[in-house]
């Protein structure tokens, strides 16, 4: 009984770790670089949630799409200042701007809202459901819903329609895309609004149950960054799958023992995958780029 | 004194300096004394993150922690061990250095972004540990009341002994610093951080020298947070909080990441702008965040990094007469040539190499021809150690090479040059040059090195490029200081990818003349190149391959009469250059 609640959990804080994650890949496949920002901008996410809430009272899935919607015009922004007047250096340029953005993001929150945890509404009001004599947390099931319906909606947006084949052109080979009438730019613009707004969406979700503060964007930028790394560099499905296994990893280890063994455990275990699989548990995209 | 004033941005930096020195004697006032030796230690760890972040080129983000484990060690053995500076200086430097080795282990092979994450992730263990641990680190609250500077008995006073001895101790590191990359080692550092390929061509062992730059790192680190707490008498966990490691980076970029004067003028500023922004309260770390920013995007050199630009660009200074040419070492001569023996090497479902033998005796210059896409490049990287071949033999003075790496190979004398040039652009054309004699450390002094270089430019008919930088070089130029850079190597079997491409007829020519005259000396070359012309009057033997197969050998007179290669090669027109593009 409890192992499957804990379960549940560990699925509703894997859910939001994907979307975290999935849009640190999105990033990662279209420009090369590894975005540090994303963790705040999750932050940012839940915060933009938790004040909106305080002067509206709407409920979480109406809340949902505005906070998206805000998100992605501050992708739009990290894109503009951060990564393209510096598109042609080397990566670790980009990777030192976005540790720029991520502090900017963090210390703006600090100076807004201050250091106090903030909460924003559940997706859905209401009590606990009562599955077989389970006690299910409506809002978990929220979380798993609305993430696998947001990660459907991207994996669709790729794989089939116009616009997503344009972004993974661009992501292939930025040249050939252009030279072919891609517009380049307005693509990786794109790109890090859909991976900011995913983000938002994912720290809305996280603020109800667990609270945000300031300065949980580190943490939550290291278990993105596990994720794709033991995913495997570059493949979408591994980071999904590498979210789901640290979320449960550290889900099931915290009830055992405790959340700081599990942090601990989790980096000793990232360190150990480095040294016998330096290309991740499922393979790193070979040949990506020439 | 005034030449050295005149050079460089000597000149401001003095001036900056005595205007630094004048101030602080003036003020004088505890407070301002006490930001002055706060400088000083952050001037120490930004010395050692230089070397990792800014020499080696690799994103660390363990500087923080490296910072707050030495302010750990000296604070617990200080205040509860009572143990002299003495020994917990040194305790304080050990531990983040034996820190650094354990985590540097898994990922130094690794490309750098994964060296972030191992980085980033070590600090938060540290920090978990250092809030949990509460017996022995004080948990959350720290330990308050640790000593100030004892050494051997004698107190070090807060105020002007400490930041004496503060900056005794900054200036120390840079001196160290400016040893270890003053030299060609410097010059290797530099070619690492531009490109790993042409790093390894010149027997650079990338991982060595990125793991010595994160141990150093890690020293200075340690170092500097031992200073930080007797300067601050407490030790918390905010040591190991990441705003430690956000402000040494952006003083690192703000001053810039490979000049020691950046060090200290990164820290002097920021830590004094840190004071000055308090009026902003919890803003101030937000400037820093806006200062990164606009730092990498609009000067990414930093201060004295764009400073130096400005002088060469508004206030010219003479170039420095070329050094005399020295004499350069000669290769021991092989017993055995090059027996390569059916070499095969798949690319997916392409064959790129298919059943290859070629024999290369030693002096001997062989010729590869073929058109694009018949594996000559395939061939090139597989010998050198950049693809691993999937079936056959390679033998060099009848050693096997299979399996070594590209950089284990040019140490033992087989090395090669690149279809597009791998310079580094902001370096003059005979530091490129020179660096091809760090010999892994064990090399002559830079003098000697220049020297040595010298003989090889004017050998290459290059010598009067010498003093430029090899960024405003034309194309022909760059490519002989490319071949001057694997010569300095003192290779005794060496691969020429396209070495004419980009020359003109009359290079051509002398560049025929100096090949053939390495051949004499005994160097062996295997020269890859489109211009039939050249390849024919450089080259003793020619080899034509196709889709991966050799199919004719022999001189260029025999090559010319060979149907098999006429049809595919020649393909029927009498100009072979036709329709060829650079790359294949």
């Amino acid at each position: 009984m409890q192992f499957i609640q804990l379960a549940l959990n560990g699925l509703a804080l894997g859910a939001a770790y994907a979307l975290i994650a999935l849009g640190f890949v999105l990033v990662l496949n279209a420009t090369r670089a590894v975005n540090f920002a994303q963790g705040d901008l999750v932050v940012t996410g839940g915060f933009i949630g938790a004040a909106l809430a305080s002067q509206l009272p709407l409920p979480g899935y109406a809340l949902l799409p505005v906070v998206m919607l805000a998100m992605a015009g501050v992708g739009f922004c990290v894109s503009a200042l951060a990564y393209w007047p510096i598109r042609s250096r080397p990566p670790v340029a980009v990777f030192t701007t976005t540790i720029a953005v991520g502090i900017i993001l963090q210390n703006g929150l600090n100076g807004v809202f201050g250091p106090e945890p903030r909460s924003a509404p559940p997706l859905f009001t209401g009590s606990n459901l009562d599955i077989y004599g389970l006690a299910v947390s409506r809002q978990s099931l929220a979380i798993i819903a609305a993430a696998a319906f947001l990660i459907a909606g991207q994996l669709f947006l790729t794989n089939y329609a116009q616009l997503g084949r344009a972004m993974r052109a661009t992501a292939q080979d930025r040249d050939m895309a252009a030279a072919i009438g891609i517009p380049v730019a307005r693509m990786i613009a794109f790109t890090f609004a859909v991976s900011a707004a995913l983000g938002g969406a994912a720290g809305l979700l996280l603020a109800n149950q667990f609270f945000v503060t300031p300065t949980d964007g580190t943490n939550l930028i290291i278990k993105a960054y596990i994720a794709v790394v033991i995913g495997g560099w570059g493949r979408i499905g591994g980071a999904l799958a590498g979210a789901m296994l640290i979320a449960l990893f550290e889900t099931i280890i915290s009830a055992w023992m405790d959340y700081t063994v599990a942090t601990g455990l989790l980096y000793v275990a990232v360190l150990g995958i480095l040294l016998v699989r330096p290309s991740g548990l499922f393979g790193e995209v070979e040949g990506r780029r020439a | 004194m005034i030449a050295w004033l005149s050079r460089g941005i000597n000149l401001p930096l003095a001036l900056a300096a005595a205007a630094l020195l004048l101030w602080s004697v003036s003020a004088g006032d505890s407070y301002s004394l006490r930001l002055l030796t706060t400088a000083g230690v952050f001037a120490t760890a930004v010395l050692g993150y230089q070397f990792i972040f800014g020499h080696a080129g690799a994103l660390s983000l363990a500087q923080g922690t490296f910072f707050g484990l030495g302010a750990y060690v000296t604070g617990i053995t200080g205040s509860q061990l009572g143990w002299g500076f003495e020994t917990t200086f040194l305790l304080s430097i050990a531990l983040p250095m034996i820190v650094a080795a354990v985590v540097a282990m898994p990922v130094l092979r690794l490309e750098s972004h994964y060296f972030a994450l191992a980085t980033l992730g070590i600090g938060q263990v540290v920090l978990l540990i250092a809030i949990n641990w509460t017996s022995f680190t004080g948990g959350a609250n720290g330990i308050a009341g640790v000593p100030g500077v004892g050494i051997f008995g004698f107190d070090v006073l807060r105020g002007w002994p400490l930041l004496v001895l503060v900056w005794s101790i900054a200036i120390l590191a840079s001196l160290l610093s400016w040893t270890a990359m003053r030299g060609t080692t410097g010059r290797a550092f530099a070619l690492m951080r531009s490109d790993t390929l042409a790093a390894m061509s010149c027997g650079i062992d990338i991982r060595r020298l990125r793991f010595q730059a994160f141990l150093l790192s890690a020293m200075f680190g340690g170092a500097a947070g031992a200073l930080h707490v007797h300067t601050n008498r407490i030790i918390s966990p905010d040591a190991l909080e990441f705003h430690i490691m956000v402000a040494i980076l952006v003083m690192t970029v703000v001053g810039g990441r490979t000049h020691i004067a950046g060090a200290f003028v990164g820290a002097v500023l920021l830590s004094h702008l840190a004071e000055w922004f308090r009026f902003l309260e919890h803003y101030y770390l937000l400037a820093y965040g806006v200062l990164l920013l606009l730092t990498v995007v609009a000067a990414p050199w930093g201060i004295v990094g764009t400073a130096e630009i400005a002088r060469r660009r508004f206030f010219p200074e003479t170039i420095s007469p070329p050094p005399r040419p020295n004499q350069i070492p000669s290769a021991e001569e092989p017993l055995h040539g090059l027996n390569i023996r059916g070499l095969t090497k798949n690319f997916g479902g392409i064959r790129a190499l298919d059943n290859v033998n070629i024999d290369v005796q030693p002096g001997e210059i062989l010729g590869l021809i073929g058109p694009n896409g018949c594996g000559k490049t395939t061939l090139i990287n597989v010998v050198n150690g950049l693809e691993t071949a999937d079936a056959g033999e390679i033998r060099w003075n009848d050693k096997l090479l299979n399996g070594n790496s590209p950089d284990a190979l040019a140490r033992s004398g087989i090395t090669r040059t690149f279809q597009s040039t791998r310079l580094v652009e902001e370096d003059t054309a005979l530091d490129n040059v020179a660096v091809g004699r760090w010999e892994g450390g064990k090399g002559p002094t830079i003098d000697t090195a220049r020297g040595q270089a010298m003989t090889l430019l004017n050998a290459l008919d290059v010598g009067n490029a010498a003093m430029t930088l090899v960024q405003s070089l034309t194309q022909g130029v760059r490519r002989r200081v490319e071949i001057a850079r694997t010569l300095a190597t003192i290779p005794s079997l060496l691969f020429l990818d396209e070495p004419a491409a980009g020359l003109s007829a009359e290079e051509r020519e002398t560049l025929v003349v100096a090949i053939r005259k390495f051949a004499k000396d005994g160097l062996t070359l295997v020269i890859v190149d489109h211009d039939i012309e050249f390849i024919s009057k450089v080259s003793h033997r020619i080899v034509c391959l196709d889709r991966g197969q050799v199919i004719a050998s022999g001189t260029a007179a025999e090559i010319s009469q060979d149907p098999v290669a006429k049809s595919t090669y020649f393909n029927g027109t009498s100009n072979p250059k036709a329709g060829q593009s650079q790359d294949d």
